[in-house]
């Protein structure tokens, strides 16, 4: 009997600089609370339910596996909208994130669909946005490493995650980074994201467990000294 | 031949100014020719070995040499962490005579696989092996398809490509290459070597998809080393008492013993001396320190890190293992792979863990995030000090380091010695 579910989409091909870090997080810090999740992977071609899952995880990926799993997407592109709209918890990063706009122009003039969760296109660049970064968020600095070519724009309305204190973000000129619709988190946040920012990891298991129990769950605190140490050697660190 | 006494001027000042040798030599000689390379190796008599690949590039190139030099054979070699252009011009000068003439039968470098795919060319090599391909120091090198495809690119201007048949990138190779000789391994020891993916095991195994030419048969732990047995296709066969461990020094002893067969060296005779073939830097060596014996493991990437905590889960409980990472360009700037390695499969191992270097903290959270405690110390003379104290006296502890963060203690354990490793 767990007591969340989390979907990791296409662990083999979108598991790249560390996102599985990310579930390893959700299920710790749920384990430290003596609670339980329960991680079911979602390969290609494999038909999964999104409306069971309480909290869907996607990572980044080479460009290769980015075009191997953006036809997947697109079957389950009705099933995503509606997950979104019934407020189920998803963390999508880099190369997941970036299918989760409009589309994705490579550098050699190749139009990947996305699947327009976010209002926002990616175009591919030369030159790669490589380093530590600082978000400033809601949810307080997220720290963590960016690696990526693809520069993002987000349409006037979109809502970004935060804005760039240190590093690049969503694109070298505007400052934004990510993407939010209500529960729906995007960013180029890797790291892992989640181990150096507890806050942010916790703010995305509350709203998942408030929604599958109600409005009064909260989640007991932990010692996250270490987390914090680690987040702020991050920030420093070019 | 100013450039190559260019060159050579160059390096006695840098050393005289402390600097150690360095890249420099190669570096201002490139500049003043930009064909030295090129003249150089074509006096070599046998030809150019270049190893290439993600991991054991230093370790099989080692090995090669101890085959050739067997043999009789005159063999020039690049020292460890000059395996780019400048580094391997700067080893041509230093051994060429003032008239810029090299003396060697065989010349067997060491290429990073960024640098491999505009030196082949140069270096026409006779065979070039590459060991594997797996993700390493993205930040550096961008995608792995990236680099497999400049190791794939270099191939094609190789006589001989010696090549990992249980690496499906590596494999794919063999279509741009002349001629190509493969090594592999058993199915017992191919299905135990770490994948990536640490939440869900290993994906579905593909059978090898080409006939070996050397074969890995078995690779079984003993003393600081281990016992391999090599199973050639001709039907020789040799046991060999390795002095590294780990399955991986198995594929990379195989790798060097192919590449030896190209110059006519029987499997008999690589194996005795592979027998005498000592770590390479870092590789598994073990140094004496106040009456411990301190056994180094290099990690560069999860691979390399999976292939560490593999050696260490196999270890009788209460090991002392400090785990060094630092963050520099030589080390990879993004620690985010700490995340990609099985670190979970050390929970049940009950060593003792410390972490150190400049991203000890990240350490310590991978750690504590797989159910482990570890103390942190990013100061490294602290951070040994605290390290040798939890191994008694005549015990061994284990350093798990990055490249930087191992150089650091290597002037600590033996101060000079890191330089002279490095830049001799």
């Amino acid at each position: 009997m767990s007591d969340l579910i989390i979907a990791h989409l296409y662990p083999y091909e979108m598991n790249i600089y560390g996102d599985t870090g990310n579930v390893i997080t959700l299920c710790r810090r749920l384990q430290w609370r003596g609670l339980e999740a329960r991680v079911e992977p979602v390969a290609v071609g494999e038909e999964y339910e999104l409306a069971g899952a309480d909290i869907v995880f996607g990572g980044g990926g080479q460009d290769r596996s980015q075009l191997a799993v953006a036809g997947d997407l697109q079957r389950r592109r009705d099933a995503v909208h509606e997950a979104v709209a019934a407020g189920t918890v998803f963390l999508t990063i880099c190369g997941t994130y970036q299918l989760f706009g409009r589309r994705f122009l490579t550098q050699a003039g190749e139009e990947i669909p996305g699947i327009g969760v976010f209002a926002m296109d990616t175009v591919g660049g030369r030159k790669r946005m490589i380093g530590n970064v600082v978000v400033a968020t809601p949810w307080g600095d997220l720290v963590g490493f960016e690696n990526h070519s693809g520069r993002t724009r987000l349409d006037p309305g979109q809502e970004p995650l935060g804005r760039v204190k240190k590093g690049y973000g969503n694109n070298e000129t505007r400052r934004d980074e990510g993407a939010v619709i209500g529960n729906c988190f995007g960013t180029y946040l890797h790291g892992s994201l989640l181990p150096k920012n507890p806050g942010f990891a916790d703010e995305l298991l509350s709203r998942a467990l408030r929604r599958r129990y109600g409005a009064g769950f909260a989640l007991a605190p932990l010692d996250d000294t270490l987390e914090r140490r680690a987040a702020r050697m991050a920030a420093q660190r070019p | 031949m100013a450039a190559c006494a260019l060159g050579r001027l160059t390096g006695r000042l840098s050393r005289f100014l402390g600097r150690g040798g360095s890249a420099l030599p190669g570096l201002v000689a490139e500049k003043v020719d930009p064909h030295l390379i090129e003249r150089l190796v074509a006096a070599v008599r046998r030809g150019v070995v270049v190893v290439t690949g993600t991991n054991g590039k230093t370790t099989t190139t080692k090995m090669l040499v101890a085959m050739l030099e067997g043999e009789g054979l005159e063999v020039i070699t690049n020292p460890t962490g000059s395996n780019l252009a400048r580094g391997i011009a700067s080893r041509l000068i230093e051994v060429a005579s003032w008239r810029g003439r090299v003396e060697a039968d065989v010349a067997v470098f060491e290429v990073d696989e960024a640098a491999v795919r505009p030196l082949a060319p140069r270096l026409e090599p006779q065979v070039l092996v590459v060991t594997n391909m797996a993700r390493d120091q993205l930040d550096r090198f961008g995608e792995l398809a990236t680099t497999a495809s400049h190791a794939a690119a270099a191939v094609r201007h190789a006589a001989v490509a010696v090549l990992n048949a249980d690496d499906p990138l590596v494999v794919e190779m063999a279509a741009g290459a002349a001629a190509a000789r493969f090594f592999g391994a058993a199915a017992p020891i191919r299905r135990a070597m770490p994948s990536d993916s640490s939440l869900y095991g290993d994906l579905p195994e593909a059978a090898p998809s080409v006939m070996l030419d050397l074969s890995l048969e078995r690779a079984e732990a003993h003393g600081d080393g281990q016992v391999v047995e090599l199973a050639a296709a001709s039907g020789e066969r040799a046991v060999v008492r390795l002095q590294v461990p780990g399955a991986y020094n198995g594929y990379n002893a195989a790798a060097a013993a192919l590449a030896a067969a190209e110059f006519g060296v029987p499997l008999g005779r690589a194996a005795a001396a592979l027998e005498s073939t000592g770590p390479a830097f870092g590789r598994g060596q073990v140094l004496e320190y106040r009456g411990r014996r301190v056994k180094l493991l290099l990690v560069k990437n999860p691979a390399g890190l999976n292939q560490a905590i593999r050696l260490l889960a196999a270890l009788p409980p209460g090991a002392e293992v400090l785990v060094a990472i630092n963050d520099l360009d030589a080390d990879g700037r993004d620690v985010s792979w700490l995340w990609d390695a099985r670190v979970e499969d050390l929970a049940q191992s009950g060593h003792r863990f410390g972490t150190a270097g400049i991203r000890a903290y990240d350490m310590a959270l991978r750690l504590k995030y797989a159910g482990l405690e570890a103390w942190s110390e990013t100061d490294f003379p602290a951070a040994l000090e605290r390290f040798l104290a939890g191994v008694p006296e005549g015990e061994t502890g284990y350093l798990v380091p990055t490249y930087t963060a191992m150089l650091r203690f290597l002037d600590l354990l033996r101060p000079g010695a890191a330089k002279r490793e490095v830049w001799s």
